[in-house]
C-alpha cells in the first residue's frame, strides 16, 4: 500500500458536481435497482400479478356493456354469437339461469362483480407495490448512507455536503417515483394489449386504422422532448439564479442595509424575477400545446370509429355493440400512450437520479485497513512517535516533509507555527483521516497502519477547532450516542471540564435540546462541551486544535483550567494559539512549511532565539512589551492578585434569552 | 440526538376547511388579472361544452345504425367530432396558456413584493425568521399559490360545470334516468371532501418524516469528522436506518389512506352505473329510449364521475395553498420596526459629533435591558473604545447609532440632530458600521469592497484594501480584485474575511466609523499595523470601536467599559489602570498570560468567588461556564 499512499489517486471529483442528464434508457441501471428489491420480490411479483388481473377485468367491463348488454339484450335482433366475448355471454346466461333472472339483471350483476374484484385487486396492488418499493428503497438509502459514512476525509474535502444530501434525499425519492411509475405503466399497458387484442379480434381493419395513434403520440412526445430540453434547462437556471440571489441577500442583509443597497438589490432581484417569468412563459407556451395535443388524440380516434366503424356496421362486418365497444376501448389504447409521454420526463429524471446514487455507491475511496489488525491492549501507554512523515494532499505540494518526533507517555506537546505550516495535518494523520506510508507513525511502538482505524480512533481522542454540535440533547452531544458511555460518566466528564454548571442551568439540564449547529450555545460553552465529549470517551491520547477566536478573558481562563484538567496524565498534542496553553505543555514543536524547525521547552526555544522566539515576540509578547514599557514588571504579580471583575460573568451571552444579541 | 427529536409528537388534528379563508388575502394579486382570468376560464368552459357535444354526435350515429331500414348517418357525425376537436384545440391552448401565464405572473408579483418587503425589515424580523425559513416561503409557498391559481380553482369550476353540462344533456335525453343517476351524486361528493380533509395529517406526517431524513443527513455529513473521529459510524448508520424506516412507514400510511379512500370511489360511482345499466336497459327494452341515448348516458356518466374523483386532489391543493398563503402574508404583514421619518434642514456636512442622552434599549422579548441610561458625548475627531463582556451592550450601542435596532427618538444625536430625523439612507451613508460577522457575497473582491457603490474606482478600492491590511493578500491571488469569494468562490481565512469586511467599511470614508470587534481573527501584529494606519487615515474623523483586547483599546482617546448595559468605567488607558477596576483587572489578566499555574488557578477562583458572592441567583438565567472548585 505504500505506493498507493505516496501518490494519492487523482480523482475527478468534479464528476460529483456534473449535471447528469440521460438521453437513452439505461436498462442496466434498472436491473441494478431491482437488486435492492430482491428481499421483497414476492411482494413485488404478487403486486404485478394483481395489477395484471385487475387490468384484465377492467377490459371485461366494456365487453359486458358492448357485447352482452347492447348486442344480446338491447338490440331488436341480437347479433350472431360467434364474435369474441370471452365467455361473458355464457357466464351471463349461467347466472340468469342460476338465479332465474333476466339476462339484463344477470349482466348487471356480472358487471358489479367485476367492478368489485377490480377495485379490490387494484387496492391490493397499490399497497403491495408501495410496501415493496418503500422497503427496498429504504435499504438502498441506508446502503448509500453507509457508503458515505465510511468515506475518508479526503472525499469530504472535495465533495460538497449539499451534493451528497441531494443524493440521499431527492434522488432516492425520484427512484420511488420511478418504481411507482413503472407500476402505473404496468397497470396501463396490460389493458392496452388486451384492448388491442380484443380490437383486432373485432375488426382488424378498424384497429389498423386506429393504431396511427401510437406513432403520432410517440413522434409528438419526441418532438416535445427535444424542443423542451433547452427550455427546461433555462427555466431551471433562472430559478436557481433567483433563489441564490435571494438567499445571499438574506444572509448578508445587515451589510445590504448598512450599505444602503436595498433599492439596488430589489432592482437586481426584479431583473432575475422577470427573466424567470419570461422563461416560464416560454415553457408554458409549449407545454400547453403538447398537453392539448395529447387530450385530443382520443377524440380524433373516436371520430374515426364513428365514420369507418359505422360504415362497417352498415356492411354488417361488425356489430353495433362492437362499435360501441371500440369507442370504450380506444380510451384504454390512448391513455398509456399519453401516460408514457407524461412519464417520459420524470423517467429520465429518475434515470439521472439512479446514476447519481450508483456513482456515489461505486465511488472507490476508502482508507487502507490492515488485513491482519493488531489487537490493542486494554490500556495503551500513550507513547507516540512520528518517523520521517511526509505527506501531501490530492492537490498542491507537500504539506509535511520528513517530520519526526517522539512523545513520552503522559507528555504534553504544543505545536506552533504560522498558518499553512502543516499543524492541522499532523492532527489529521494521527487520527488516520488520511492514508500514510507504512512504518511512519507509531503508537506504543505499533505501526498505526496495523491498527483498524476504528480501534485507533477509540484510543486517540480529538477536539477539532470547529466543534460540531448535533441537534439533540446535551447528553447525546457528550456521548455522541455511544451506548458504551453511561449518563453518569457523561455527567462526570462535564463536571471535570466545568461544563456541568451551565448545563444544569439549562431548562432541562442534560436533556435540554440543542439547536442545529449549537446556535443557542456561546463559543465558550461549546468549547467546554467539546472537552466533555472527548473526556467521556476517555482516550489514552489526546489531540486538540485550540479555537482561535477571541473570547472574553473570564471565559478564557475557565477554558484554560478545563484544558489543564483534560490533559492531566494524558499524552496530549495541542495546536496552541495562546501563550498560556503553550506554557502548560512540556515541550514545544515549531512547524514551518511542513518542516520541524525547533523542538524543546519554552525556555530553551526562547533562549535559542530562532523562529519560536520571533513568533513569541510578534504574537504573544505585545502586551508584555507594553507592560514593561510602562514600568510594570511582568513577573511582579505576587503582591497584588488581580481583583475580580465587578459583575459576574454569568450575565454574559445569555444564549437562551431570545433576541438579546441579534444576528451576532 | 434521539430519533424522536426529529419527529415532534404528531398532532392528530382533524381536517377542516376553515384555513381556506387565508386564500382571501390573494384577492388583490389575482384581481388585477380578473379580466384575463374570466376570459380564460370562459374559454375553458367552452371547451368543456365541446367535450359534451361529442357523445351527442355518437348518439346520432349509433341511432342511425340501429334501425337497418333508415339510411346510415356516420360521415357527418365523424366530421362533426373532428370539427369540435379542432375548435376545442385552439380554444383550449389559448385559454390554458392565458391561465398559466396569469399564475406565473401572480407568483412573480408575490415574490417581488416579498423581496422588497423583507429588504427593509429590522433585526427582530430576521431573528424570528431564519434564512432557510424565508427562502422556503418565497420558493415553496409561492409555488403552491402558483399551482392553485393555475390548476386548483379551475378544477373546481370545471367540476361544477361538468356536472351541470352532463346533467343538462342527460335531462334532455331522459329526465327519469337522470333523476336516478343524480341520486348517489351527493354521496360521491361528500366522500371526496371527507377524503381531502382526512389526507392532510397523513401528508404532513410524510413531509415531516422527509424533512427528518434531510436534516439528519445534513447534520451527520457536516459533522462527519467528529463522528469518524469518535468511531461512531455504526451507531449513526443504525439511527439513520431508524429515521428511514419511520419515513417509509409514514409514506406507506399515507398511500394506504389514499388507496382506501380511492377504494370508496368506484363503489359509490358504481351505484350510478348500475342504475344506468339496469334501469336504462329496461327503458331501452321498453322502447322509451334509444340505444344511442343509452351509450351517450354512459359517456356523460364517465364525465361526471371523472371530475368528482379529481375534486379530492384539488381540495388538497387548496389546503396546502391556504397554508402557504398564510405563511406568505405573515411576512408581508410585519411592519418594518424602523419607521422612516425625516426632518427639514439637516446638516449637509457631517462633523461627526455623537451624543447619547439617557439611551436605554430592551430587545423585544428580552428579559432585561441591553442598554440602561447611557450618557456620553463623543466629540468630532475622537477615537473611542468600548470594552466589556459578551452581552454587556457594546454592539447594541453601536447598532443604535445606525438604527439597526429600533432606536428611541431623542436619545442619540449626530451633530446635534436626533439620528431618527435623518433618512435611513443618509444616516448609514455618514455613519459606517463594520459588523462583527465577516460576511462576503459570492462576487468578486472588487464588487464586495465597493458594495455600497459599484462605481468606485480601482484606486479607491486599493487604498481601502491597503488600509485594512488586505492589499498583500489580494496581490497574491492570481486574479487579484477579480477573484470571486464567498460561498461559491474561493474560501478566505477568517482573518482575511474580517479584513475584507473592514476594507468594505473603510472605503466609504464616512465621518463616523463604528467597528464592532472586527479584529478578533486578526493576529495582534497585523492588528497593530492596521490600527496605526487607521490613526492616520481617520485623522479628524470620529471612530468608535469594540474590542476584547486591552492592546487595541489602548489606541483610543477614551475608553468605556460597559457592563449590563451601563457605563462601568471611563477614561484614558492610564486613568483606567490607575482606577484599578475591571479594566485594570483585564489588563493584568491579559498581560499575565505567561504566569505560572498557581497564579492562574487563583485568578480563576477569584473570578468564581466574585460570581458566587455578587450574583447569588441570576434571575434563573443560565450562566456561562464556571469553575466548580
Amino acid at each position: 500500500m505504500s505506493e498507493a499512499a505516496l501518490v494519492p489517486p487523482a480523482k475527478n471529483y468534479s464528476a460529483f458536481d456534473a449535471d447528469l442528464t440521460h438521453k437513452a434508457l439505461n436498462v442496466r441501471l434498472f436491473v441494478r435497482l431491482l437488486g435492492w428489491m430482491k428481499p421483497y420480490r414476492f411482494t413485488l411479483i404478487s403486486s404485478m400479478a394483481l395489477v395484471v388481473v385487475a387490468a384484465a377485468s377492467s377490459v371485461m367491463m366494456p365487453v359486458i356493456t358492448g357485447r352482452v348488454i347492447i348486442d344480446m339484450v338491447l338490440l331488436p335482433n341480437p347479433q350472431s354469437a360467434d364474435l369474441p366475448d370471452y365467455g361473458l355471454i355464457a357466464a351471463t346466461r349461467f347466472l340468469a339461469e342460476l338465479f332465474s333472472v333476466e339476462m339484463l339483471t344477470a349482466a348487471v350483476f356480472l358487471y358489479v362483480g367485476l367492478v368489485i374484484v377490480q377495485t379490490l385487486l387494484r387496492y391490493a396492488h397499490q399497497l403491495t407495490l408501495a410496501s415493496a418499493a418503500l422497503k427496498g428503497l429504504r435499504d438502498l438509502r441506508v446502503d448509500l448512507f453507509t457508503a458515505l459514512e465510511r468515506k475518508p476525509a479526503s472525499f469530504f474535502d472535495h465533495v460538497a455536503v449539499g451534493r451528497l444530501m441531494t443524493r440521499v434525499t431527492n434522488d432516492v425519492g425520484a427512484l420511488f417515483d420511478l418504481l411507482s411509475g413503472f407500476g402505473m405503466l404496468a397497470g396501463e399497458f396490460v389493458p392496452f394489449f388486451l384492448a388491442v387484442f380484443l380490437m383486432l379480434h373485432l375488426s382488424s381493419q378498424l384497429t389498423g386504422m386506429l393504431m396511427f395513434v401510437v406513432p403520432v403520440a410517440a413522434v409528438g412526445t419526441y418532438i416535445f422532448r427535444v424542443a423542451m430540453r433547452q427550455i427546461f434547462r433555462l427555466v431551471r437556471n433562472s430559478v436557481s439564479a433567483l433563489n441564490q440571489y435571494m438567499q445571499e441577500d438574506l444572509m448578508g442583509i445587515e451589510i445590504v442595509q448598512l450599505s444602503g443597497r436595498e433599492a439596488m438589490n430589489s432592482q437586481a432581484y426584479g431583473e432575475l424575477n422577470s427573466e424567470n417569468r419570461r422563461q416560464q412563459f416560454r415553457a408554458v407556451d409549449y407545454e400547453v400545446v403538447f398537453e392539448t395535443f395529447n387530450t385530443s388524440l382520443g377524440s380524433i380516434a373516436t371520430a374515426l370509429i364513428v365514420w369507418y366503424g359505422g360504415g362497417q356496421v352498415v356492411q354488417n362486418e361488425i356489430s353495433l355493440g362492437s362499435m360501441v365497444l371500440f369507442t370504450q376501448l380506444i380510451g384504454m389504447m390512448v391513455t398509456p400512450v399519453i401516460a408514457v409521454g407524461q412519464q417520459f420526463n420524470s423517467l429520465f429524471r429518475s434515470m439521472a437520479s439512479g446514476e447519481r446514487i450508483f456513482q456515489a455507491l461505486d465511488w472507490k475511496e476508502t482508507l487502507h485497513e490492515p488485513a491482519h489488525p493488531v489487537v490493542l491492549p486494554e490500556r495503551l501507554e500513550g507513547d507516540v512517535e512520528l518517523r520521517n512523515v511526509s505527506f501531501s494532499y490530492a492537490v498542491g505540494g507537500p504539506v509535511l516533509k520528513d517530520v519526526s518526533f517522539k512523545i513520552a507517555p503522559g507528555e504534553k506537546l504544543a505545536i506552533v507555527g504560522p498558518t499553512g505550516s502543516g499543524k492541522s495535518t499532523v492532527i489529521r494523520l494521527l487520527v488516520r483521516f488520511y492514508d500514510i506510508e507504512d512504518k511512519t507513525i507509531f503508537i506504543d511502538g505499533i505501526d498505526v497502519n496495523d491498527i483498524l482505524s476504528r480501534d485507533l480512533r477509540k484510543r486517540v481522542g480529538v477536539v477539532l477547532q470547529d466543534f460540531h454540535v448535533f441537534s439533540g440533547s446535551v447528553l447525546d452531544n457528550i456521548t455522541l450516542n455511544n451506548p458504551a458511555i453511561s449518563r453518569e460518566r457523561a455527567e462526570w466528564a462535564a463536571e471535570v471540564v466545568h461544563a456541568d454548571r451551565f448545563i444544569r442551568e439549562l431548562p432541562e439540564g442534560y436533556d435540554s435540546i440543542l439547536a442545529e449547529r449549537g446556535q443557542n450555545l456561546s463559543q465558550g460553552q461549546r468549547q467546554l462541551l467539546a472537552f466533555a465529549r472527548v473526556l467521556a470517551a476517555d482516550p489514552e491520547i489526546l489531540v486538540l486544535d485550540e479555537a482561535t477566536a477571541n473570547i472574553d478573558t473570564a471565559t478564557e481562563l475557565i477554558i484554560q483550567d478545563a484544558l489543564h484538567r483534560l490533559t492531566e496524565g494524558r499524552t496530549s498534542i495541542i495546536i496552541a494559539h495562546r501563550l498560556q496553553t503553550i506554557q502548560e505543555c512540556d515541550r514545544v514543536l515549531v512547524l514551518h512549511h511542513g518542516v520541524v524547525e525547533e523542538l524543546g521547552t519554552h525556555d530553551e526555544l526562547i533562549a535559542h532565539g530562532g523562529i519560536y522566539h520571533t513568533l513569541h515576540e510578534l504574537q504573544f509578547q505585545d502586551d508584555e512589551v507594553t507592560a514593561s514599557l510602562k514600568g510594570e514588571a511582568v513577573e511582579d504579580g505576587e503582591g497584588q492578585p488581580p481583583k475580580p471583575p465587578k459583575a459576574s460573568p454569568s450575565a454574559e451571552d445569555d444564549p437562551w434569552v431570545p433576541g438579546v444579541e441579534p444576528i451576532a | 440526538m434521539k430519533v424522536g427529536a426529529f419527529f415532534p409528537p404528531a398532532k392528530r388534528e382533524r381536517g377542516s376547511f376553515r384555513h381556506l379563508g387565508h386564500l382571501k388575502r390573494l384577492g388583490p394579486y389575482v384581481r388585477q388579472y380578473a379580466w384575463v382570468l374570466s376570459v380564460s376560464v370562459g374559454g375553458l368552459l367552452v371547451t368543456r361544452f365541446f367535450d359534451a357535444i361529442v357523445p351527442q354526435f355518437m348518439r346520432t350515429a349509433i341511432d342511425s345504425l340501429v334501425e337497418p331500414d333508415t339510411p346510415s348517418n356516420v360521415l357527418w357525425p365523424a366530421v362533426g367530432i373532428l370539427g369540435v376537436v379542432a375548435v376545442r384545440f385552439g380554444i383550449y391552448v389559448w385559454a390554458r396558456r392565458l391561465l398559466r401565464r396569469v399564475s406565473i405572473s401572480v407568483s412573480y408579483d408575490l415574490r417581488r413584493r416579498l423581496f422588497d418587503h423583507i429588504q427593509y425589515q429590522g433585526a427582530a424580523f430576521f431573528n424570528r425568521y431564519g434564512t432557510g425559513d424565508l427562502m422556503s416561503r418565497a420558493v415553496n409557498d409561492v409555488g403552491m399559490v402558483q399551482r392553485v391559481v393555475s390548476f386548483g380553482w379551475v378544477t373546481i369550476v370545471m367540476f361544477f360545470f361538468s356536472i351541470g353540462t352532463g346533467l343538462y344533456f342527460m335531462i334532455g335525453m331522459s329526465p327519469a334516468l337522470t333523476a336516478w343517476v343524480v341520486l348517489p351524486m351527493p354521496l360521491v361528493a361528500i366522500a371526496g371532501f371527507v377524503m381531502a380533509r382526512g389526507m392532510f395529517p397523513y401528508f404532513r406526517a410524510q413531509q415531516e418524516a422527509q424533512a427528518a431524513i434531510a436534516s439528519f443527513t445534513q447534520e451527520n455529513l457536516n459533522g462527519i469528522r467528529t463522528i469518524q473521529a469518535a468511531a461512531q459510524e455504526d451507531e449513526e448508520i443504525r439511527r439513520f436506518r431508524e429515521v428511514s424506516t419511520v419515513f417509509a412507514d409514514k409514506v406507506y400510511r399515507a398511500t394506504r389512506y389514499a388507496a382506501s379512500m380511492k377504494l370508496m370511489m368506484p363503489f359509490l360511482s358504481m351505484i350510478s352505473i348500475v342504475v344506468v345499466l339496469f334501469y336504462g336497459g329496461t327503458l331501452v327494452q321498453r322502447g322509451e329510449i334509444t340505444v344511442g341515448t343509452f351509450s351517450a348516458f354512459f359517456a356523460y356518466l364517465a364525465m361526471v364521475t371523472g371530475s368528482v374523483s379529481s375534486i379530492g386532489m384539488s381540495v388538497q391543493m387548496f389546503t396546502s395553498a391556504a397554508a402557504g398563503t398564510q405563511r406568505i402574508f405573515e411576512l408581508l404583514d410585519s411592519e418594518p420596526e424602523i419607521v422612516e421619518t425625516s426632518a427639514e434642514d439637516l446638516p449637509q456636512e457631517i462633523r461627526g459629533d455623537l451624543e447619547f442622552r439617557g439611551l436605554s434599549y430592551r430587545y423585544p422579548e428580552a428579559a432585561r435591558s441591553a442598554l440602561e441610561g447611557i450618557d456620553l458625548h463623543v466629540s468630532s475627531g475622537e477615537t473611542i473604545a468600548f470594552l466589556g463582556r459578551v452581552g454587556s451592550g457594546k454592539s447594541t450601542l453601536l447598532r443604535a447609532v445606525v438604527r439597526l435596532v429600533d432606536t428611541p427618538a431623542g436619545r442619540v444625536f449626530l451633530d446635534g440632530r436626533d439620528v431618527c430625523d435623518y433618512p435611513l439612507h443618509r444616516l448609514r451613508e455618514v455613519v459606517t458600521l463594520v459588523p462583527q460577522d465577516p460576511f462576503l457575497f459570492s462576487a468578486t473582491l472588487r464588487a464586495n469592497l465597493s458594495y455600497d457603490d459599484p462605481s468606485r474606482s480601482d484606486e479607491q478600492i486599493w487604498e481601502a484594501a491597503e488600509a485594512a491590511g488586505l492589499a498583500q493578500t489580494i496581490r497574491e491571488l492570481s486574479e487579484g480584485l477579480d477573484t470571486v469569494v464567498g460561498e461559491r468562490g474561493i474560501t478566505l481565512s477568517g482573518g482575511q474575511r474580517q479584513r475584507a469586511t473592514l476594507a468594505r467599511g473603510l472605503i466609504r470614508e464616512a465621518p463616523v466609523l463604528l467597528m464592532d470587534d472586527c479584529f478578533s481573527s486578526v493576529d495582534t501584529a497585523t492588528e497593530e499595523l492596521i490600527l496605526s494606519g487607521l490613526e492616520r487615515m481617520r485623522e479628524g474623523k470620529t471612530t468608535l470601536l469594540i474590542s476584547h483586547r486591552v492592546s487595541t483599546a489602548r489606541h483610543a482617546n477614551r475608553i468605556f467599559v460597559l457592563d449590563e448595559g451601563r457605563v462601568l468605567e471611563s477614561g484614558t488607558h492610564e486613568e483606567l489602570l490607575a482606577l484599578g477596576g475591571y479594566y485594570a483587572d483585564l489588563e493584568a489578566v491579559q498581560r499575565n498570560q505567561d504566569q505560572d499555574r498557581a497564579r492562574k488557578d487563583r485568578l480563576v477562583r477569584n473570578l468564581q468567588d466574585s460570581q458566587e458572592r455578587e450574583e447569588p441567583a441570576q434571575r434563573g438565567e443560565p450562566a456561562v461556564a464556571s469553575t466548580e472548585s
